[in-house]
């Protein structure tokens, strides 16, 4: 009964409820975006760098890691693999040469790590054969040696020509440009250029500043056309420490939410790249280990550590201490936006229970004249600010999740950005997610927040003296 | 025993710089079962007297037994529970939540004295029909004239089984024909049930009522 005197007790001034109730609704919507957006971005961030770049384990020659040098590989790697073949938490393992190079291409020459790996062993550790934007995958059966590069190494090495041809005015329609802006650059059609500055200049003679700003990355992306084929030479240091070069040529262009990464990452059969340094086929800088779950991968590496203890053994969270800390503190962030948030509205519910409890002085007088006790008093005034809180919350928590549910599925497109995301190694699109340990945390977030603030007015209610209260006046 | 006893209670309010002594030299006993009423005009210290005998407040000297219990002494949540479990309040207005209808305001009470849900529907219906509102449990007190108002703070203050009943100008606020109707109701309740009552009231034809009539002036009981 005091629950539903407390309910209905709220609903007297219903206006003054509604606004905030209102408000802790569109507040607490506000946080939950916040942490479902944090949430995705960080989960994206994470399972790229591990499936892209870092894999869950990584296994190296402790002097490698001090100093990249071509002769400090894995001494043991067959005993290696043949133990982390038979554990049953390991989903893929592979095993790579790993590089430092300088590749030249006919028009440009730039430094890069190139990565010599068993594409079938690769594909069940990285996922980079299915960003693969244009061309294709490692493929070991060419005369001439395949390399697989990132985009946006091909722009640095000018393996990239812009072509604007009429056909791409469709592919600019398809991608909802404005009809306007695809007719201006109509008046390029068939001009083709060999650099991006060179594009861009004339298309920003078309433009004004503005729509230039805005779509110049994307015309340039739709005008860009890679220079398959042509010749790449490597040039590296071998184990013995002469110089070697060797000639492959340019089969494949991916690209992943990372552009730091797509610029200093090539791929090429591991046995070409063993043969040019020098190596055995059991010496390899890294191995690299997929596991079932990432839950599991300090236990792998923990169980690899011990068994050989001359080799360096680190889980994804010491390969990547900052990717760890994005996981870790992502979460944590996330809440203390709401916490601010919470901390705003109740001022808000501090104000609506004083004014509650000041126009119902004479009848909290009466209550504990009648024998209502304080702690009666108290908890009624506790939850009517509770439920009030709570009413928001639920309302607030109710729309984020219906929403989230949307745009975790269709994504929020940030692509007007999207070249500052991925520098920073965020993709553009975020599917929002926020799990069900987030929404218990809020709940209870906001039911501490019911209950602070009803402290001062229930101070207040406690310290009526029920004859004053009482008196006419 | 008498019910209540008070012993030389002296009041004094020292709120403001001015003293006011609003109750001198009151020597009092009260009977089980009377129906009585403390007259007098605005001022003379009859709410004062009032809130002393329900344990509202404090004489500044002297002393008030109800049943076998020291008021004087009692303090804090003692002095709560004594209230809920052994007096009935009638106060002037104010008596009724808002948001509660008439049955439940009768039932609140008894929930506070933690009378299990049943029980207090059973006890709070039976009171309501005493008081000649049975129809009436399901109305908002908002729904409800002054004078059905002052008849559920009744049923509401007979549901605490009260050693008395305390009303402070019951019908100060009710016209004449519904003033009338509280007082044979309350009569009622004395004759048939025992119920002890003591009202203040300055309306004669209240007065005219009661069965003793205590008289004060000034804070002093002239006639008793
Ligand atoms: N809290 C108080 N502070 C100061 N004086 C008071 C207070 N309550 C009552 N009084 C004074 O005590 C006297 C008696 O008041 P009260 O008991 O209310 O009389 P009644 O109920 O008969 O009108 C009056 O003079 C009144 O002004
Ligand atoms: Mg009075």
């Amino acid at each position: 009964m005091l629950i539903s005197l407390s309910w209905r007790n709220i609903w007297r001034n219903k206006t003054r409820s509604m606004i905030v109730v209102a408000a802790i609704a569109v507040g607490l919507f506000g946080g939950v975006m916040a942490v479902g957006i944090l949430n995705g971005w960080i989960n994206q961030r994470v399972h790229d760098s591990i499936y892209n770049e870092i894999a869950h384990v990584q296994i190296h020659n402790p002097e490698y890691l001090l100093n990249e040098e071509t002769n400090l590989y894995i001494n043991n790697t067959n005993e290696i693999l043949a133990v982390t073949d038979t554990m049953k938490d390991v989903k893929g393992v592979s095993a790579r040469i790993r590089l430092f190079c300088m590749a030249q291409s006919d028009r440009a020459t730039t430094g890069m790590v190139v990565m010599g790996i068993n594409p079938t062993e690769e594909e069940k550790v990285s996922q980079i054969y299915r960003k693969i934007i244009a061309g294709e995958y490692v493929d070991t059966t060419h005369q001439i040696p395949s390399i697989v590069i990132g985009s946006k190494a091909a722009e640095v090495l000018k393996l990239i020509n812009y072509r604007i041809t009429t056909e791409k005015m469709d592919t600019l329609l398809e991608q909802k440009l404005p009809e306007q802006i695809v007719d201006s650059v109509k008046l390029l059609i068939d001009k083709s250029y060999r650099k991006k500055s060179a594009l861009l200049k004339d298309i920003k003679s078309i433009l004004s500043k503005s729509n230039f700003q805005k779509y110049a990355d994307r015309l340039a992306s739709v005008f860009s056309e890679y220079r398959l084929n042509k010749s790449l030479v490597l040039t590296i240091q071998s184990s013995n420490g002469e110089l070697h070069y060797q000639l492959f040529k340019v089969r494949g262009i991916y690209q992943t939410s990372n552009s730091q990464f797509d610029a200093a990452n090539a791929f090429v059969d591991r046995s070409v790249l063993a043969k040019m340094a020098g190596l055995k086929p059991n010496q390899v800088h890294q191995v690299a280990i997929i596991c079932n779950d990432m839950d599991k991968a300090q236990s792998v590496s923990n169980e690899l550590a011990k068994l050989f203890p001359t080799v360096s053994v680190r889980s994804w969270k010491q390969t990547s201490p900052e990717i760890a800390l994005y996981a870790q503190f992502g979460d944590f962030m996330g809440l203390i936006y709401v916490v601010i948030i919470l901390f705003a509205l109740a001022f808000g519910i501090i104000n609506t229970m004083m004014m509650s409890v000041l126009e119902r002085i004479k009848e909290l007088g009466m209550l504990m004249a009648i024998g209502m006790n304080k702690v009666k008093v108290f908890i009624m005034i506790m939850l009517e600010s509770v439920m009030l809180s709570l009413t928001g919350g639920v309302v607030g928590m109710g729309l984020s999740a219906v929403i989230l549910a949307i745009l975790g599925h269709t994504g929020i497109d940030f692509s007007a950005w999207s070249e500052g995301f991925a520098a920073l190694g965020f993709s553009s699109v975020v599917y929002p997610s926020i799990g069900i340990i987030d929404y218990i945390e809020i709940t209870v977030l906001v039911v501490l927040t019911g209950i602070i603030s009803s402290l001062w007015p229930a101070r207040r209610a406690l310290k009526l003296n029920p004859i004053e209260a009482l008196r006419e006046e | 025993m008498a019910v209540i006893e008070v012993i030389n209670v002296e009041k004094t309010y020292n709120e403001s710089q001015i003293k006011v002594t609003a109750l001198k030299n009151i020597n009092l006993t009260i009977e089980a079962g009377e129906f009585t009423a403390i007259v007098g005009p605005s001022g003379s210290g009859k709410t004062t007297l009032l809130n002393l005998l329900g344990g509202l407040d404090k004489p500044t000297s002297g002393r008030i037994r109800v049943g076998d219990v020291w008021v004087d002494t009692l303090k804090g949540s003692k002095l709560i529970n004594f209230r809920l479990h052994h007096i009935g309040f009638v106060f002037q207005s104010y008596n009724l939540i808002p948001v509660l209808s008439a049955g439940e305001n009768v039932e609140l009470i008894m929930q506070l004295q933690g009378v299990p849900a049943a029980e207090r529907r059973k006890i709070a219906y039976s009171l309501l029909e005493k008081v000649g509102l049975a129809d009436r449990y399901k109305s908002k007190p908002s729904q409800l004239s002054g004078g059905q108002q002052q008849r559920v703070a009744v049923a509401r203050a007979l549901a605490s089984k009260p050693n008395f009943i305390l009303a402070d100008e019951p019908t100060a606020n009710l016209d004449g024909k519904s003033a009338e109707n509280l007082l044979q109701m309350m009569e009622l309740l004395n004759k048939d049930d025992g119920v002890t009552f003591i009202f203040s009231t300055h309306d004669q034809r209240v007065v005219n009522r009661a069965h003793r009539v205590v008289v004060l002036e000034d804070g002093v009981i002239k006639e008793s």
